[in-house]
């Protein structure tokens, strides 16, 4: 991949200008069989152009921790709104401890990553569902309750239904109540839903 | 959290530990074991988890897969790791691909559970792995 040399996005070492050659060295550098080169690699690349794109590259493949936590943080420092997409690919891994990491630092992006949130509330995949919730967990957007108010009403996945049960809990209002009924006589089977459901309905009332 | 050894009818109740980053679930969980007698501590995450193993090992542990800090699967290669007796470990999931439940076994789980668990259910998995009769 060749990288060349960018605005800088949040990073820029100004006095040190990475030069096209050294993007690509970084870029090439992602790759190498050692993970110290590597780390070094991810912590330097995110003045160079396109840096995004090969940090996000790279972490789907990354199974040294470090490097991961690296990549990370340089993704993290760019704040680009367009890594968002990336990292959302990251969440459909088979692989446990990167997808933690990647909802970790989705919920360090902030507000600006919500239009993605809400758009992967839809994602044919129940368990990127659910992960989104997670982190809207942590999201202050003033719509989450709306959307997880849609999520009981049309989603048929139990468990996705459930997780914004567990949300909705801290975060329900008035607006919830008869969404939450309506989950019960939905899900009436299912112990958990029910539990949850009670639980989230009795701390509204609290409210 | 749990105080101490719960006896009833001069039986220590047997320890469980509840690991999970929910609270909901975590409560769930331990209304359906204390229901049966059993004494539960719980941990957010895999970190708290084996520093409570650590202070005292417990009997069972019910472990939730997706966790901030340590994962399910990080806990459970951890705790097999420790020079401790090695107890039974439940691992409950949202995840129902079969490469998950290889991948929990692998790290050391000895029962797989998808969430959401139904109360008989939870309770004669743990019976199972505490070597009691399944009522």
């Amino acid at each position: 991949m060749g990288l060349v040399k960018g605005k800088a996005v949040g990073c820029t070492n100004k006095s040190d200008p990475i030069e096209q050659q050294n993007c690509e060295e970084l870029a090439a550098a992602l790759e190498d069989s050692d993970a110290t080169v590597r780390r070094h690699a991810a912590q330097k690349i995110t003045s160079c152009l396109n840096a995004a794109t090969a940090l996000v590259s790279r972490l789907k493949r990354e199974e040294n921790t470090a490097v991961r936590e690296a990549i990370l943080n340089s993704l993290l420092r760019l704040h680009d709104p367009s890594i968002a997409s990336g990292l959302a690919e990251c969440l459909r891994s088979e692989d446990a401890a990167l997808r933690n990491d990647v909802i970790e630092a989705f919920k360090q992006l902030g507000d600006e990553v919500a239009p993605i949130l809400r758009s992967l509330l839809a994602d044919p995949d129940p368990d990127v569902r659910i992960f989104v919730i997670n982190i809207l967990n942590s999201e202050r957007h003033p719509d989450v309750e709306q959307w997880l108010i849609e999520v009981i009403e049309r989603d048929a996945h139990v468990n996705v239904c459930a997780t914004a049960v567990d949300l909705l809990c801290e975060v329900g209002t008035e607006a919830s109540i008869d969404p939450l009924h309506r989950l019960k006589a939905r899900f009436g089977h299912e112990a958990y839903i029910q539990f949850a459901a009670n639980l989230a309905l009795k701390r509204i009332r609290e409210i | 959290m749990m105080d101490g050894p719960v006896v009833n009818e001069g039986v220590i109740a047997k320890r469980i530990l509840i690991v999970d980053d929910a609270a909901t679930v975590r409560m769930y969980h331990r209304g359906i074991l204390e229901s049966a007698g059993y004494a539960v501590d719980e941990a957010m995450n895999g970190i708290e988890a084996l520093e409570k193993t650590l202070e005292a090992p417990f009997d069972l542990y019910v472990v939730d897969v997706n966790m901030p800090k340590l994962n399910g699967y990080g806990f459970l290669s951890e705790l097999r790791q420790q020079e401790i007796p090695q107890q039974p470990a439940i691992m409950v999931s949202t995840e129902a691909a079969p490469g998950d439940e290889a991948a929990a076994y692998r790290a050391g789980a000895n029962g797989y559970l998808i969430k959401p668990v139904q109360p008989t259910q939870l309770l004669a998995y743990t019976r199972l792995m505490l070597g009691e009769a399944i009522r």
